[in-house]
Formats: structure tokens, C-alpha cells, sequence
């Protein structure tokens, strides 16, 4: 009897944990800028000074929100991909420099000029989706200038969608295929993109891309 | 910044937008098809998703009310071919049942069967591309139990579906008929019977041998449809779909009363056929914009019978009450059976967006049922009926009792071929709500409802000139010498028969008025008041009033609970109550008719109140809570009582139910699902009622006809249980699910009287008893099911289960059918609901595609 006591306790205890880091309950990132300041010397090579990139393939950091910048820099570290430059960068920093940089980056302001581009088709899709391919608008949670969330300050979760205004137009192009292609699908807000940006072909990715980056902060 | 308070909402729903806008028009060609092996038709076998109900936010685990959500289902991880993505499974196996397999109860919906079984094919493919889809589902678990489902369409453009059902119904599995033919309409007697020649002795030596037979109705539905958005406003939809029936069950089939007339007459149990089918159809055009709403649709049904009349013979001779004379050796019977009907509804409907968050939605319909079928003659015999008082067999003055079939066994002998009958209908419905403030919502509505009945039927038959229409087979007028159940004027002047159809044409008119009360921020108290105005031709009321006002009161106040009340108040009264508004109906009102010595006999009682039109008073009153017991556990529990007072001195008196449910539901974790339910109802009724001794024309309670000491009451107590326990676990890799469910219901109907006058019949072994109770009628249904569902590999997995169940069944309605299903002339062909013990094991393979 106790034998299948002890086997039923032990089959009860045994849930498999799924592989994914839950952002809706997640607390909110602070950190110390000035701290943060003295770690990214290598990063502001590629992602310009004061997180300002000119290089169309690195996203900007200035500006973006804390918690978004420090779930981007773990997410390098945890999933340790060889193929990704960023992994190199990210694996001696601790916990505490990932959050001081997030804090640094936050605090930047975004100088750099819109691009002059806005497709109609990127703003229609940004604003309204597109019912017919089951695609839906991305300003639910992007806000209605791509500036984040609209419920930003409310909770911490919020802190987690990034703004997307102003954003390099190739960085966001390569992000919304990764999420399409289910490339990355570590975090609930990584599934939530995964959904929407399933339906998403490459005409439709490389308009809201081009829009987004026109789209001052 | 700008903000949406609403945003997160707002992508939730457009998150489910792929499945919200595949151009479903909500009207559906079917419901879902399911079957007994799985009623939840696949849903719940998956697994279920461990990451919870939305990305969005964390613990959605609970509605607005407190109860909490099932756990979501994991999404299929489709696989990709080409352009389209697709995810299947197909799950096959064998059933195997034992016990009491055949029993019907059992079988009811099912028919199971053991053998190989396809429990469920499910294939879906996809195309991100551009939001097109198309999904088959099927399923296979015994010959008459099957369906096929296949949908296709483009998301937020159209959408075709189509499906194939096969359900059967069985409805006895202990029948034994003396009758070849069962399932055609022509019943024809066993080789050793003689149609009308047959004693009792002869009919129970053949039934006693006959062995068991299931009756069923197998149903097989097909049907078609297609929705479509014109553009993101405009959508139309059109959907066909077709029932067709096809079997026998248990009818009637009369040759006059044998209580009455011992060794003599005929109550017969046939066998109806069933073979008929019914078209439906919708179609629509709908308009949903900002302001307007708009939505016209047409619906229509078609029902057709592939018979018009079933036929079936007799065994048993008849004697006349007269001595010395010979009852017409008739024994061919018939029934008509239902008529071909067409039903057509146009509805036209606009909904308007007011100010202060007000809508006014006005509705109006007309619907017009008709139909015309040929009708049957009167009577199915050859020769001649009634008595042969003079000994000739030959009908006319000298033999008036006896009367000749060519006069009644054609269509001539009707006042017209076809049926001829339509009723129209016409609906308005107006309705508004505004929410002048945060606080306050108001709303009223005004409803009008008709049906016209156009036509009736004159039963006369131009060859003889009698009005009314052959009673029993004509077995009435072979007993009892000149009871044909016909009036003429110049034989039979004093005859009482109905001779007309009723027509009860109905207009209702309902107005209503409320308002809800926001207390406080989660606090709402409701009153709403109405007024229903019921006028009709040809009842004993022409006006019925029915006022009404309702509280109700949600408090939310608490976030672990939630409580609903609800009271009722209902008070039905009217205009002036007349026993009897039926007289132009009978024979009685047709020129000519001579009242019989005595007078005409009173329809009925003078103190009777039907009970749809009787005064009453009713307070209902239902209370339900739910307490959300930490994040993982809720329960709750509901009251209810209706009172209904009827002011009735003959007739029901008083109806009351109460009842209460409990349940509780746990669900720590994706893995672990479980829930115990219980409910209890029950349910008291009140009748007094006062037998006729006489045929006289005083209908006063008290009276020479309807004395005191004939009066009776019933009272009959109804009482229900029902409990249910679940548990579902993922052990890893073994998933257990295991459900017991209880029914049980007793009914006992007491009685008392005031003396035996007011039997009708069975006056002996009362013993001198004035009050008694029917034996007890009970309904109890024990099931318990375990399953245990592993993979074998990732595409192979293994259910295996076990359905124990077991059936407790008193009726004492079929009591002695055991011994003998003839019982002097009367012929019981169903043996009743039987109980039962009885299991099912099966093991079913379920293999991705």
C-alpha cells in the first residue's frame, strides 16, 4: 500500500515544466544606467552611440523600454546560439549587468531621423490587420504610434512589448521572420508573436517594417 | 501618450480572429456531431495546454462569475506540405460489450455493437498564405451509428461545410409481434392466426413463442451550406440539410374498449412505421456596420411521409351486445398517418445604435404551415360492418344495424379529397435599452404574435349523409348495435359525435418595462415588469392576462464570491370561463339534431379549469452562488423554488418544485482536472377531478351527473437525484480518466376518492379502501467509466477503457408483460423498459497522420 502511495505521489510530483520564461507575471527590471554606462562600450561599436545604430541590420537601443532590452539580452544568453554574434557578447555579464545596460539603453534618447517611407500597406496593416489572412492589427499592443504598450505603467508586464517606432527597417524584418518561422518561441510574449506573425508573408513583413521605421518616436 | 484601456482585450479577441471571421454565420446546418464513444467529439481526449488561457495576462483561470475555466487544449503542431500546413489523426479499435448488451435503455442513441471501430478520423489543413482552410472529421462505431464532416473555406471570406449522420434510436428491444411486415405500413397476422377468427388462447400461443426483437428509428441526416462575406459588412448565407427516418415503434391500434367488454373487442399494440423525412431551410442576408445591424433571412421546412396510412389485422372476432345477433367479421384497422406539411418564415430585422449606449431592435416575421395531403376513407373493411341483427348479412331497412363498406371505404365518402388546412403567422417584435448613466440601464420591449387558422374540415360523407367520422374501425358499431360514431338527421337524429375540425386561431400582445441598478461598482439590483394580453378562439377562455414582475439582484462585491437572485411573481387571470366552448364542433349544433330524452349531456364538469388557462398564482424564486476557493478550486451551489396555486376546484390545484445543485471543481494544474456534482429536485402536483355517472345534461359539481361521492384526488410526488464525479490526470506519459454519473428518479402517484362511483373501471378489490397509491415508478442509471490513454511512440498512442452500467427500472405500467403480452383481447407487443447490467471494453489505437 504504501509502495503505491509513494508511486502515485511520485507520478503527481512529476509535471513536465515547459521550456518558456512566463513575462505575465514577470516583475519589473531596474537597474543602474550610470553602472550600465561602464558595460557597453562593445555594444554602442554596432548599435551606435548611446544605442543610436546607423547600421540598418542592428536594431536601436535608445529609447526602448528597460524590460524589453534586458528579456532581449537573457533571452541571448539563455538560448546560447553559436550562430548568433550577440552570444559571444552576453555570456561573462551577470544578471545585474544585463539589467544596468537595460537601464543605460532606456535612458537614451532616440536621435537619430525617421526614414522619409511610409507605405500605406504597412500602415493599414499596423493599424487594422488584415481580417481576410487572419492577421490582426499590431497597435493592440504596440500602441497606436508604435510607442509600446498602450497599458505601459499599469503593470510590469507591459514594460516587456517593445516600441517599435523608429526601429531599423532590416532589423525588423529579420525579427518578424524569426517569429514567423517559430525561430523563436522562448517566451509567452514570443508565442503571442508567433501567432501573429503566422500568417505574415514577406511583402507584408518588409511594409511594416519599412512604415515602422518611418514612424517617429 | 494616447492610450487604449481596452487594448489588451481588444488583441485578445483579434488573436481568435482566424476563427471568429471564418464567415460562420452562427445558424449552422447542424449542431456538432458527436457520438456516444466520445460526446465531446475529440475534445476531451487532448491535452491540455499548461501555459494557461491567454499570453496576455497572467491567472486568466476564471470567468467574470467565478467559475473557473477548463484548462485550454494544446494546439496541434502542424506539419508542413508545401503551402499548407495540415495535422491529423485517426484512432481505430475494437469495442467489445457484454452483460445486458441488447437491452434498449442501454442502446438508446448508440446501437453498440462489438466489433472494429473508427472512433475518429480528424484531418486539418492549413494555408497562412492566404487564410484558407479545410477540415474532415469522421467516425464509425456501429452500423447505424456513423458520421462524416467536412468543412472548407477561406478565413474572413466564405465557407462551405457539408456532413453525413447516421443516429439511431432504439426503442424496444423486447418486442414481439403477431404481425409480419413490421416497418412497412401493412401489418398482416403470423401464419396460425386468422384476421378476426382468433381466441385469445391462439393469439398467446403464437406471441409466447415469437422470440425478442429490437425496434429502432435509425436517423440520417445530410446537409450543405455555405456563408459568405460580401465584404467586410455584408455576409449571406444559405444552408439545406435533410432527416430522413426510417423504422417502426409501438402505436396503438383500436377495436373498441375490452375493459369494458370482457372477452370481446381488441386493444392492440402495433407496429407503426417510420419512414418519412423532413427538408430544412435557411438562407439569409445579413449587414453589420457601426450604426445599423440588419438581417433578413428565410426559413423553411418540408416534411414528407412516404406513407400516407399504415394498415394492420385484427385476430380477435367481435359479439354484439344483442343476443342473438352476429357482429360483420371485420378486422382490417388503419390509421392515418402524418400529413406532408410545408412550413415557410420570412423575418426582416434592424437594429439601431441610440445615444446614451442605447440600441432599438425592431423585428418582424410571417410564416405560413400548410398542408393538403389526400385523405384516407373512413373505414378499411369489405363487405359489411356493425350487426347483423336480421341474420342475412345483408345491409338495408330490415337489418338497420348493419351497414355497407362501399359507403364509407372511399375517398367519395369524404366532404373533400385534401386536406386543405393552412395556418398564418405573423410577428412583431420592437425592443430598446439605453444606459442614461454609469448607473442606470433601461430597457422596454413590445411583442405582437398571431396564427390564423384558415379552412376547416366538415366531416360528412355525401354517400349516406352522415356527419362524423367511423369510430374504432367500425368495431364501435359491431358491438354495439347503431353506435357507428356517425349523426344523420334522419337515422340516427340524436347521435353526439364531433363532426368538425378546431381551429385555434391566437393572438398575443406583451409589453414589458425594467431597468437595472448599478448599487455600486459590482452590485446590481433589477426590476423588470410585464404585461401579457392572450386572446384566442375557440378555448374556454377568449382572454388570458398574465402580469409578472421580477427582481434580480448579482453581487460581485467579494472577489471569491459571486451571488444571482432571482423572484418571480406571476399572477394569470382573464375573462369569463365557459366549460364548454366547443358545441359547434359536434352534431349537437348542426340543423336537424334532436336532443336525446334527457337532454344533451354536459360537456364536461362546470367546475373544471384547465390548467393552461386557469387562474393562478406563482412565486418563483432561484438563488445561485459561487465561491472561488483559492486559484484552483470553486463551488457552487443553487436554490430554487417555484409555487404555483391554481384557482381550480376540479383540475390541477397546485404544481411545486424545489430543488437544489452543488459542484465543486478542482483543477491544480493542467495536469489534474477533477469535479463531484449532486443535484436534487423535486416536484409535487395536486389534481381533483369528479367522474361522470351519468350522461345528463347538469354539469354543476354536486349534481345528479357529477355527484360529490364521485369525486377524486391525485397527488403525485416526483423526486430526482443526480450526482457525478471525475477525475482526469496526466501521469507523464499514462493519462487516467475516470467518471461516475448516478440518475435516479421516483415518482409515486397516491390517490383517494369518495366513493367507488368515481372509478371508471376496476371497482372490485378495492376492499373497501377509499384512498391508495400506485406502485412506486422508479428510474436509476449507475455508470462508471475508467480510461487509460499512453503513447507508444510520437505517433502512436493507446486508449483503453471500461463503461460499466447499470440500470434499475420499475414501471409498473408493464407490469405482468413478463408472463404474457395477450391479456384476454388486448395485445401488448413492446415488453417495456427493462433493467439492465452491462459493459463495454474497448481498446483504440490512435495514430498521427
Amino acid at each position: 500500500m504504501k509502495w503505491t502511495i509513494a508511486l502515485a505521489s511520485l507520478l503527481f510530483a512529476a509535471q513536465a515544466g515547459a521550456q518558456m520564461v512566463d513575462l505575465r507575471a514577470a516583475d519589473a527590471v531596474g537597474g543602474d544606467a550610470a553602472a550600465g554606462a561602464a558595460k557597453v562600450a562593445v555594444c554602442v561599436a554596432c548599435h551606435g552611440p548611446g544605442g543610436n545604430a546607423v547600421v540598418p541590420a542592428f536594431p536601436a537601443l535608445a529609447a526602448q523600454h528597460a524590460g524589453y532590452l534586458y528579456q532581449s539580452l537573457a533571452g541571448f544568453q539563455r538560448r546560447a546560439d553559436p550562430a548568433s554574434p550577440m552570444t559571444a557578447q552576453v555570456k561573462d555579464l551577470s544578471d545585474t549587468d544585463l539589467r544596468n545596460i537595460a537601464a543605460y539603453f532606456a535612458a537614451q534618447p532616440r536621435s537619430a531621423a525617421a526614414t522619409a517611407v511610409a507605405g500605406e500597406a504597412g500602415a493599414r496593416l499596423f493599424r487594422q490587420g488584415d481580417a481576410r489572412r487572419g492577421i490582426p492589427p499590431c497597435q493592440g499592443c504596440h500602441g497606436v504610434a508604435g510607442q509600446g504598450h498602450p497599458l505601459r505603467g499599469s503593470a510590469p508586464r507591459y514594460d516587456y512589448y517593445p516600441a517599435l517606432a523608429q526601429q531599423q527597417s532590416a532589423y525588423l524584418v529579420a525579427r518578424l521572420a524569426q517569429y514567423r518561422d517559430g525561430k523563436l518561441a522562448d517566451s509567452s510574449n514570443a508565442l503571442i508573436m508567433r501567432g501573429v506573425a503566422h500568417n505574415l508573408d514577406d511583402a507584408a513583413i518588409r511594409s511594416l517594417a519599412d512604415w515602422l521605421a518611418a514612424m517617429p518616436r | 501618450m494616447p492610450t487604449l484601456p481596452l487594448a489588451p482585450l481588444t488583441l485578445a479577441l483579434l488573436l481568435a480572429l482566424p476563427m471568429a471571421v471564418r464567415a460562420d454565420s452562427g445558424v449552422g446546418v447542424d449542431s456538432v456531431r458527436a457520438n456516444k464513444l466520445d460526446p465531446s467529439a475529440g475534445v476531451a481526449g487532448a491535452p491540455a495546454d499548461a501555459r494557461g488561457t491567454s499570453w496576455l495576462r497572467p491567472g486568466q483561470s476564471r470567468s467574470p462569475s467565478g467559475n473557473l475555466y477548463e484548462c485550454p487544449l494544446l494546439p496541434p503542431s502542424l506539419q508542413q506540405a508545401g503551402e499548407w500546413e495540415y495535422d491529423g489523426h485517426v484512432q481505430v479499435g475494437y469495442l467489445s460489450a457484454f452483460g445486458d448488451d441488447d437491452n434498449a435503455l442501454w442502446n438508446r442513441y448508440v446501437a453498440w455493437d462489438s466489433g472494429l471501430v473508427l472512433g475518429l478520423l480528424e484531418i486539418a489543413l492549413r494555408r497562412p498564405a492566404d487564410g484558407s482552410y479545410a477540415d474532415v472529421r469522421a467516425s464509425r462505431i456501429s452500423s447505424d451509428d456513423a458520421f462524416f464532416d467536412a468543412a472548407f473555406g477561406r478565413a474572413g471570406s466564405y465557407k462551405v461545410q457539408a456532413f453525413l449522420r447516421e443516429l439511431p434510436n432504439v426503442v424496444s428491444s423486447n418486442t414481439r409481434s403477431i404481425w409480419n411486415g413490421v416497418g412497412s405500413n401493412e401489418l398482416t397476422l403470423l401464419p396460425g392466426l386468422t384476421p378476426g377468427g382468433s381466441s385469445s388462447a391462439d393469439v398467446a400461443a403464437v406471441a409466447s413463442g415469437l422470440p425478442n426483437r429490437r425496434l429502432s428509428v435509425v436517423r440520417s441526416k445530410t446537409g450543405l451550406g455555405v456563408d459568405a462575406y460580401l465584404d467586410s459588412r455584408w455576409s449571406v448565407y444559405g444552408h439545406v440539410s435533410e432527416e430522413q427516418r426510417r423504422g417502426a415503434r409501438p402505436f396503438g391500434g383500436a377495436f373498441f374498449y375490452n375493459f369494458l367488454f370482457p372477452g370481446n373487442a381488441g386493444a392492440l399494440e402495433t407496429l407503426k412505421p417510420v419512414n418519412d423525412s423532413t427538408i430544412n431551410l435557411d438562407a439569409g442576408l445579413r449587414f453589420a456596420g457601426a450604426r445599423w445591424r440588419m438581417d433578413f433571412a428565410y426559413t423553411g421546412s418540408f416534411y414528407r411521409d412516404s406513407d400516407r396510412s399504415f394498415r394492420f389485422e385484427s385476430p380477435f372476432a367481435l359479439t354484439p351486445t344483442r343476443p342473438g345477433a352476429r357482429s360483420a367479421p371485420i378486422y382490417q384497422g388503419q390509421f392515418a398517418l402524418e400529413p406532408d406539411n410545408d412550413y415557410h418564415n420570412l423575418r426582416g430585422s434592424l437594429t439601431r445604435r441610440l445615444p446614451w449606449n442605447g440600441e432599438l431592435s425592431l423585428t418582424a416575421s410571417a410564416g405560413r404551415m400548410s398542408q393538403d395531403d389526400e385523405l384516407i376513407a373512413p373505414i378499411d373493411c369489405q363487405g359489411t360492418f356493425g350487426v347483423d341483427t336480421a341474420g342475412t348479412g345483408v345491409s338495408g331497412p330490415n337489418n338497420p344495424f348493419l351497414y355497407n363498406c362501399a359507403d364509407w371505404n372511399t375517398p367519395a365518402a369524404l366532404s373533400r379529397r385534401s386536406a386543405d388546412l393552412r395556418i398564418d403567422t405573423a410577428l412583431f417584435d420592437g425592443r430598446f435599452s439605453v444606459q442614461p448613466s454609469s448607473a442606470w440601464l433601461l430597457r422596454g420591449g413590445l411583442k405582437f404574435e398571431r396564427e390564423d387558422y384558415r379552412n376547416t374540415y366538415l366531416a360528412y360523407n355525401p354517400l349516406t349523409g352522415d356527419y362524423g367520422y367511423i369510430a374504432e374501425n367500425g368495431a364501435m358499431a359491431s358491438i354495439l348495435p347503431g353506435v357507428v360514431g356517425t349523426w344523420n338527421p334522419l337515422t340516427s337524429p340524436s347521435a353526439i359525435t364531433r363532426v368538425r375540425s378546431l381551429p385555434l386561431d391566437e393572438q398575443t400582445a406583451t409589453a414589458n418595462a425594467g431597468a437595472d441598478w448599478r448599487l455600486a461598482a459590482r452590485t446590481t439590483l433589477g426590476l423588470t415588469v410585464q404585461r401579457e394580453q392572450q386572446e384566442q378562439s375557440n378555448r374556454e377562455r377568449r382572454r388570458v392576462d398574465r402580469d409578472s414582475v421580477r427582481l434580480s439582484f448579482v453581487d460581485r462585491s467579494l472577489d471569491w464570491l459571486t451571488v444571482r437572485a432571482n423572484y418571480s411573481w406571476i399572477e394569470q387571470g382573464g375573462s369569463r370561463y365557459e366549460s364548454n366552448p366547443y358545441e359547434f364542433l359536434y352534431s349537437s349544433s348542426l340543423p336537424g339534431f334532436v336532443p336525446p330524452a334527457g337532454g344533451v349531456p354536459a360537456f364536461t364538469v362546470d367546475a373544471l379549469r384547465k390548467y393552461d388557462l386557469s387562474d393562478r398564482r406563482e412565486h418563483k424564486f432561484d438563488l445561485k452562488t459561487t465561491l472561488a476557493l483559492g486559484a484552483q478550486t470553486s463551488l457552487s451551489a443553487g436554490l430554487r423554488g417555484d409555487w404555483n396555486d391554481y384557482g381550480a376546484e376540479i383540475g390541477r390545484q397546485a404544481y411545486d418544485r424545489n430543488g437544489i445543485d452543488l459542484q465543486w471543481e478542482w483543477q491544480p494544474s493542467a495536469a489534474t482536472r477533477g469535479s463531484i456534482y449532486y443535484g436534487f429536485e423535486r416536484a409535487r402536483l395536486r389534481i381533483a377531478n369528479v367522474a361522470d355517472v351519468a350522461f345528463g345534461p347538469d354539469g354543476s359539481l354536486g349534481g345528479p351527473d357529477y355527484p360529490t361521492q364521485a369525486r377524486w384526488w391525485a397527488y403525485d410526488k416526483q423526486r430526482s437525484r443526480s450526482a457525478g464525479a471525475s477525475l482526469d490526470h496526466d501521469f507523464g506519459p499514462l493519462r487516467l480518466d475516470a467518471n461516475w454519473n448516478l440518475t435516479d428518479t421516483r415518482g409515486l402517484t397516491s390517490y383517494r376518492f369518495n366513493a367507488p362511483d368515481a372509478l371508471a373501471y376496476f371497482a372490485d378489490g378495492l376492499d373497501g379502501a377509499r384512498e391508495g397509491a400506485f406502485p412506486l415508478m422508479r428510474y436509476r442509471v449507475d455508470s462508471l467509466t475508467v480510461g487509460l490513454s499512453f503513447p507508444l511512440s510520437s505517433r502512436f498512442s493507446l486508449r483503453v477503457f471500461d463503461n460499466f452500467e447499470r440500470g434499475r427500472i420499475q414501471d409498473w405500467h408493464y407490469l405482468g408483460l413478463e408472463q404474457a403480452r395477450v391479456i384476454d383481447h388486448r395485445v401488448y407487443s413492446d415488453g417495456g423498459p427493462q433493467s439492465y447490467t452491462s459493459n463495454l471494453i474497448g481498446l483504440l489505437l490512435d495514430i498521427r497522420l
